[in-house]
């Protein structure tokens, strides 16, 4: 592969990133849309997008949706974000103390933006998407699918597992009365999580790469790439994630260690970002975003294993209960979200990550009345101080930040970065 | 029994009626007397001499098998309404905002954080006493797990979480097994936790099926009052049934509950064959939706003194939930497991409005008050959508006041009052009492 071809990768993935229903709907026309991340101008000429087909587009709305599920059921699966913008129908729904992100997907479910899709599937996470669940069901167009995962909030326990499979099954069966759709057979779950593996595969050598080589790779970029793979045919998605790794990988292996100077390396730590706006932030103020502890990349990467559950059951005997009960210990075994009980592994990641990945500080990146994050913050961010990394917390709303106060913040905060001396583990330390 | 309204202490729309508006139950020096005895008894149990395990739990906690295994159980949510209704929760909510935890955070997580993180309380300057174990159920809502978690982390107690899938219109067989699965190990667990080992599944289930009855009896009786609060005029209204609420939730399964409750139906009887109301001059008859706002009592009076009275809420009918039959004897881990997964907070919008219009419908209401309560997400979230309803199917008057229940700073009452003059405008031209306006 050359330069050219993984830079146009990349372009693609980041443009499907930027418009994902149109990505969705149309994959070979998102590659010229805007280019967010600097990467050039894309190529329209990726030959595994016609993969895709005419496939429905499922959209679905917790990282704890298994993908595999609704690949197996001949449908695309596409994560659903919050709509940008004024608000609109949403105000005559939810109150505005609903978690921002909540009402924004609401309002861009009720003001039509997906009308394409097939269907969608919500997931139990936390009371304002529960809110947003029972608003969308008393407004939703007549007829159209909607399914509610109702996943346990603990994922270990008696009986979680076995529960999540249940819950799984449910979907399985529910998903083949999406229009399009075929019924989820035990080879193409197989072949499903066997994909879905691979892509993660890919998309981790990535979140390996902008710890490593931050200068070939930035955070906002791989958080871009996630969505964008989100977004698009995840054969055609696992493609150019492998070409933009194989392509920057000849580099970063070749060059050695980084010329540039030393940039103060942040962890972010929050939830759904519609973009990768905060991140760009951080490192137009001078850091390296090289970590993240995200609901679309880090958290959604962070599978034990590289089995990710059902690609491992490969024997022929497997039956699609035998695959979802796989399936389900990867989901429940990951590192769970704040919606999760406990929260205990989300922490011990994330001081895992910090020292791995040589960590200055964390920024914390709270929804506006995120109820879940928001409990966490204070105790998480005590431990991550004890370990040596300062923290920052910022509000977001809808994905994006208060430019200038936010801006001025991140400056002093890496300003404070920059007279820390380094951590006890020797991770942290000045630039 | 009189009472005289003190004034509007927020002067925005003149003096309160001379002459007394509402009118309190006798029984309300008893329920003086059983909060008092049951926050001492848990100092007691934690004191020099005290030998009782505390368990902090949530309201829609399974408390009866803590109650079978000689565990008190105490209730921070009602320890943050008694701050609330202290006036007090303010200072305590900003000690944990100081501490980190986000203003938009529950109220009474945050009143309890912040007593919990300075020692202090509001029972003789006192916290809760300090819990052996917690005990949470999400079936009130995702932040009671939240909350939990933070109280572990800072007492290093062990914690159980009942995790209640949302029981949007029903519930699976695979849910209830899910949940009852989780009560056979509470069982286990609440026994380590207090250093014994898990009883005899025989004499548990005995102590158990006995506790459930008491819970069975106590809300029959809740039920009983409600539908005696059908009578015109209404015998109790909202400010008795707020306060009453206190041993349902927190003396549920205990004899005292049901002794007391049957002392409230007695004197709620004798008002109705008395014709006597709450409320002097009852015009109108409202449903109130939401917790209430525990700092501001005044509003509710405020109403009263322009004569129209509360005939019911969905907060205190919700605990009218717990009717166990005899054939729940068989099994009653499964029959417990359905009803704490159908509490009223853990159901879908649809079940909620059946609900709430078969309690306008019951007791003759021409009206709904919903307190959009900024604490509550899973109360307040789909009020809109309730509002609406109310109004297009049912064709009565609503209105949606702004507030939270402890935390007064997100609270303004003169301008709610304002709305709620508007609002009895409104209940006036339209509906009358003998003819409630109802599809």
């Amino acid at each position: 592969m050359t330069e050219s071809d993984h830079r146009a990768s990349l372009a693609r993935l980041v443009a499907a990133s930027g418009d994902p229903l149109a990505a969705s709907r149309d994959p070979l026309a998102a590659g010229g849309a805007g280019v967010s991340a600097g990467t050039g101008p894309a190529s329209a000429s990726s030959p595994p997008a016609a993969r895709s087909g005419r496939r429905p587009v499922v959209g679905y709305v917790c990282s704890y949706v298994p993908e595999e599920i609704i690949l197996a059921a001949g449908c695309h699966p596409l994560r659903l974000g919050a709509r940008a913008g004024p608000t609109g129908p949403v105000d005559s729904c939810l109150q505005s103390f609903a978690c921002s992100f909540a009402r924004g997907l609401l309002d861009g479910l009720l003001s039509g933006q997906g009308r394409g899709l097939g269907g969608v599937v919500f997931a139990h996470t936390c009371d304002s998407l529960r809110a947003a669940l029972e608003s969308w069901k008393a407004r939703k167009p007549a007829g159209s699918f909607t399914h509610f995962l109702n996943l346990p909030a603990c994922v270990e326990g008696p009986g979680a597992a076995e529960y999540t499979a249940s819950e799984f099954g449910r979907l399985a069966e529910a998903l083949p009365a999406v229009e399009g759709a075929r019924p989820v057979t035990a080879q193409a779950l197989t072949e499903a999580a066997e994909l879905m593996t691979v892509l993660r595969r890919e998309l981790s050598r990535l979140d390996v790469l902008r710890s490593d080589r931050p200068d070939l790779l930035k955070g906002s970029q791989l958080l871009a790439i996630a969505r964008g793979a989100a977004t698009l045919d995840r054969e055609e998605a696992t493609d150019l994630v492998r070409g933009v790794a194989d392509g920057l990988m000849g580099p970063a292996t070749a060059a050695g260690p980084a010329a540039r100077p030393r940039r103060p390396r942040i962890l972010v730590s929050g939830g759904f970002l519609e973009t990768e706006e905060p991140l760009r932030l951080v490192e137009e103020a001078g850091a390296d975003v090289v970590g993240d502890d995200l609901c679309l990349a880090g958290r959604a990467l962070a599978f034990s294993g590289a089995g990710h559950g059902a690609g491992r059951e490969r024997s022929p005997a497997a039956d699609v209960p035998a695959l979802l009960s796989a399936l389900s210990q990867a989901y429940l075994s990951r590192v769970p979200c704040p919606t999760k009980h406990p929260p205990s592994r989300r922490l011990e990641s994330l001081l895992a990550e910090v020292k791995s990945r040589q960590v200055d500080g964390v920024i914390f990146l709270l929804q506006k009345f995120c109820d879940p994050h928001a409990f966490d913050y204070p105790a998480f961010r005590e431990a991550l101080e004890a370990s040596g990394r300062p923290c920052l917390s910022l509000e977001i709303e809808r994905g994006g930040l208060p430019a200038g106060q936010a801006g001025t913040r991140v400056e002093a905060f890496l300003e404070r970065l920059r007279f820390v001396g380094p951590s006890a583990d020797g991770g942290g330390g000045p630039p | 029994m009189r009472r005289t309204s003190k004034g509007d202490p927020s002067g925005a729309t003149g003096p309160y009626p001379l002459l007394a508006a509402d009118r309190r139950l006798a029984s309300d020096r008893d329920l003086k007397g059983l909060i008092l005895k049951h926050y001492l008894g848990a100092y007691k149990a934690k004191g020099l001499l005290g030998r009782k395990p505390v368990a902090w739990v949530t309201s829609g906690a399974p408390v009866e098998i803590l109650l079978a295994l000689d565990i008190l159980p105490v209730y921070p949510e009602n320890y943050g309404a008694l701050i609330g209704s202290r006036k007090a929760a303010v200072a305590y909510c900003e000690e944990a905002e100081r501490a980190g935890y986000s203003q938009d955070l529950c109220s009474y997580a945050r009143t309890n954080i912040g007593s919990m993180l300075t020692g202090r309380g509001e029972l003789g300057g006192r916290p809760l006493p300090r819990p052996d174990l917690l005990v949470a159920a999400k079936n009130i809502c995702g932040v009671v797990v939240k909350w939990w978690e933070v109280t572990a982390r800072h007492f290093g107690c062990p914690l159980f979480i009942v995790d209640t899938p949302f029981a949007a219109d029903g519930l699976t067989p695979a849910q209830v097994a899910y949940v009852r699965g989780q009560l056979e190990e509470l069982i286990v667990f609440a026994s380590r936790a207090i250093h014994r080992p898990p009883p005899s599944r025989e004499a548990f289930e005995g102590r158990l099926l006995g506790v459930l009855e008491l819970t069975r009896q106590a809300t029959a009786l809740w039920q009983d009052i409600q539908v005696l609060r059908q009578a015109s005029p209404t015998p109790a209204s909202a400010l008795d049934m707020f306060t009453n609420l206190f041993p349902i939730v927190t003396l549920r399964g205990s004899a005292l509950c049901v002794e007391y409750y049957r002392k409230v139906r007695a004197e709620l009887a004798e008002r109705v064959g008395q014709g006597l109301g709450a409320v002097d001059g009852e015009r109108f008859r409202l449903i109130w939706d939401n917790i209430a706002i525990w700092y501001d009592f005044d509003l509710v009076r405020y109403l009263h003194a322009r004569g129209a009275a509360f005939v019911g809420e969905t907060y205190t009918d919700a605990w009218g939930v717990y009717q166990y039959r005899p054939e729940d004897a068989a099994d009653p881990l499964e029959a417990m497991a359905r009803l704490y997964s159908q509490v009223l907070l853990n159901v879908g919008l649809e079940v909620r409005k059946e609900r709430l219009f078969r309690m306008v419908r019951a007791q003759h209401a021409h009206g709904v008050v919903f307190h959009s309560c900024r604490s509550c997400k899973t109360y307040s979230l789909g009020q809109y959508e309730l509002s609406r309803a109310v109004r297009n199917e049912l064709g009565l008057p609503t209105l949606v006041i702004e507030a939270d229940m402890t935390d007064s700073r997100a609270f303004s009452a003169g301008p709610t009052k304002t709305r709620l003059d508007a609002f009895l405008e409104l209940l006036a031209a339209g509906s009358t009492p003998a003819s409630p306006n109802l599809a």
